[in-house]
């Protein structure tokens, strides 16, 4: 259930809005359209969403894409080729959506295609990421089989790869904030198996344990005082530490 | 010898003749200049003539572009032989003769309302201009390149991107013929008027235009497409 619903595009964003609804009137016509715009932002799932019929065939291979444009009045393509060897009768007559990750597209595009769209990114789109958010966050919770946990700032993720990176960021959340002590040993076991070899290695990957510990007890306690209390150390042993860890 | 009716010669002409009296009336008017009188006012054509006139009696020709809506001509002649009478003649531009005839194979019977709000919904992501729309939601289903004519009235509506206004109208001409192929087809007019424009894809929306038949007007703030009604 839960891939059904990300599969259906979804967006509250005007510019989409205008965009679907370009591409439905173009459901009657025959025209060609191009979607341009950044990788993962849902160019595929909005098209399927309207054409799911429709056959598709990848831009990339340039032989089958002329084969389909033969066979095929209606047809998708994806990964679009910008600068492949086209002739607008090849499109004339035809319903064609392509699409493409390009974010500009050259002269010779704008004289091939009807209609020219560019999908804003996931960034342009702010009332989006808090519903991707929350679909990613209940996969996340269905995958991982955990409860709530406390939620991600949705505003200090790196959206550079759009969705990729809104999802890859909710579930890695979702990892950390709910890993158990047995897993972490187990992640750690899996990491050392691989690097362990070198002649000074304990002291190499002691701050592995050491930097979180600290950076997270100052952060939970406010002062080294407090902390080397909690910890059990010496205080002087603690300030140490922080100055060979680099913690500020 | 026996006499010739010259006035009928006159009648059919394609350039407008306009014969006005000393007050700007007109006293005789042929079948092109009434066509001429539905796009300038004849107080206009009256300033024309008098601007033009010859310094005393006898006839003045002129080489002077005048552009009203899709007319166009390249001299003026105006004449006077009495002080009651004066005449203005126009004379059209050579029209660049189309080669290119119909190819049933890229038409599609085609709702141009669907086409053209399809074409408005892609401009309002580009534009925040409030837009009026004057459509004929009842005109028929008619044979049209619609990737051509999309393509042509994306461009024709990119020049108005930036204007903070657009008045879009659509309606069927009666009265007026497209000719192609030596048939004559009803004719479909779909006008765009706003306060500004740029005119950077006027070249190419001329050529997108003559491509499929269709009569292109374009003017500072308005374009104009006379489309066949081909059924």
């Amino acid at each position: 259930m839960g891939k059904e619903k990300i599969e259906l595009f979804y967006s509250t964003s005007t510019k989409i809005q205008y965009i679907t609804k370009g591409l439905e009137l173009g459901k009657s016509l025959f025209v060609s359209s191009l979607l341009i715009g950044e990788a993962n932002i849902g160019k595929k799932s909005l098209v399927k969403s309207i054409f799911p019929e429709a056959p598709w065939v990848d831009g990339r291979d340039m032989i089958k894409l002329k084969q389909a444009l033969k066979e095929h009045n209606e047809l998708i393509i994806c990964n679009f080729e910008l600068y492949g060897d086209y002739n607008i009768n090849d499109f004339n007559g035809k319903r064609i959506i392509a699409i493409s990750d390009a974010t500009y597209f050259p002269a010779h595009i704008d004289s091939l295609f009807a209609f020219i769209y560019t999908v804003p990114s996931l960034k342009e789109r702010p009332e989006d990421i808090k519903y991707l958010g929350d679909i990613f966050f209940k996969e996340a919770k269905s995958t991982f089989m955990t409860e709530d946990i406390l939620p991600l700032d949705l505003k200090d993720i790196d959206l550079t790869y759009n969705t990729k990176s809104l999802k890859k960021a909710i579930f890695e959340h979702q990892i950390y904030n709910t890993i158990t002590p047995d897993k972490i040993e187990q992640i750690l076991y899996n990491y050392f198996e691989k690097e362990l070899g070198g002649n000074n290695d304990y002291a190499k990957y002691l701050p592995i344990f050491e930097n979180p510990l600290i950076k997270a007890g100052l952060a939970k306690f406010g002062s080294q005082l407090k902390l080397s209390s909690i910890l059990g150390i010496n205080r002087n042993t603690l300030r140490k530490k922080v100055y060979e860890l680099g913690i500020n | 010898m026996e006499s010739i009716d010259f006035k009928l010669f006159v009648e059919v002409d394609n350039n407008p003749f306009i014969l006005f009296d000393a007050s700007g009336h007109i006293l005789y008017l042929n079948n092109a200049a009434e066509m001429l009188l539905c796009y300038v006012s004849t107080k206009e054509l009256y300033d024309l003539a008098l601007t033009y006139a010859p310094k005393t009696f006898g006839h003045k020709s002129t080489i002077h572009s005048l552009e009203y809506e899709s007319f166009s001509f390249y001299s003026l002649m105006v004449g006077y032989e009495t002080d009651e009478q004066i005449y203005l003649r126009l004379y059209n531009k050579p029209l660049v003769q189309t080669k290119i005839s119909i190819s049933n194979e890229s038409l599609i019977p085609t709702d141009i309302n669907t086409l053209l709000e399809a074409n408005i919904t892609l401009f309002q992501l580009e534009s925040n201009a409030s837009i009026s729309l004057f459509v004929d939601q009842e005109l028929p289903a008619f044979k049209l390149d619609q990737n051509y004519f999309s393509i042509m009235l994306r461009k024709a509506l990119s020049s108005f991107v930036n204007s903070p206004s657009l008045n879009v109208i659509l309606k069927l001409v009666v009265g007026e013929y497209i000719l192609i192929d030596d048939k004559k087809h009803q004719m479909i007019e779909l006008i765009l008027k706003a306060p500004k424009r740029t005119v950077d894809y006027d070249e190419e929306i001329n050529q997108l235009a003559n491509q499929t038949h269709i009569a292109s007007s374009l003017k500072p703030e308005t374009i104009k497409f006379q489309i066949p009604l081909i059924i």
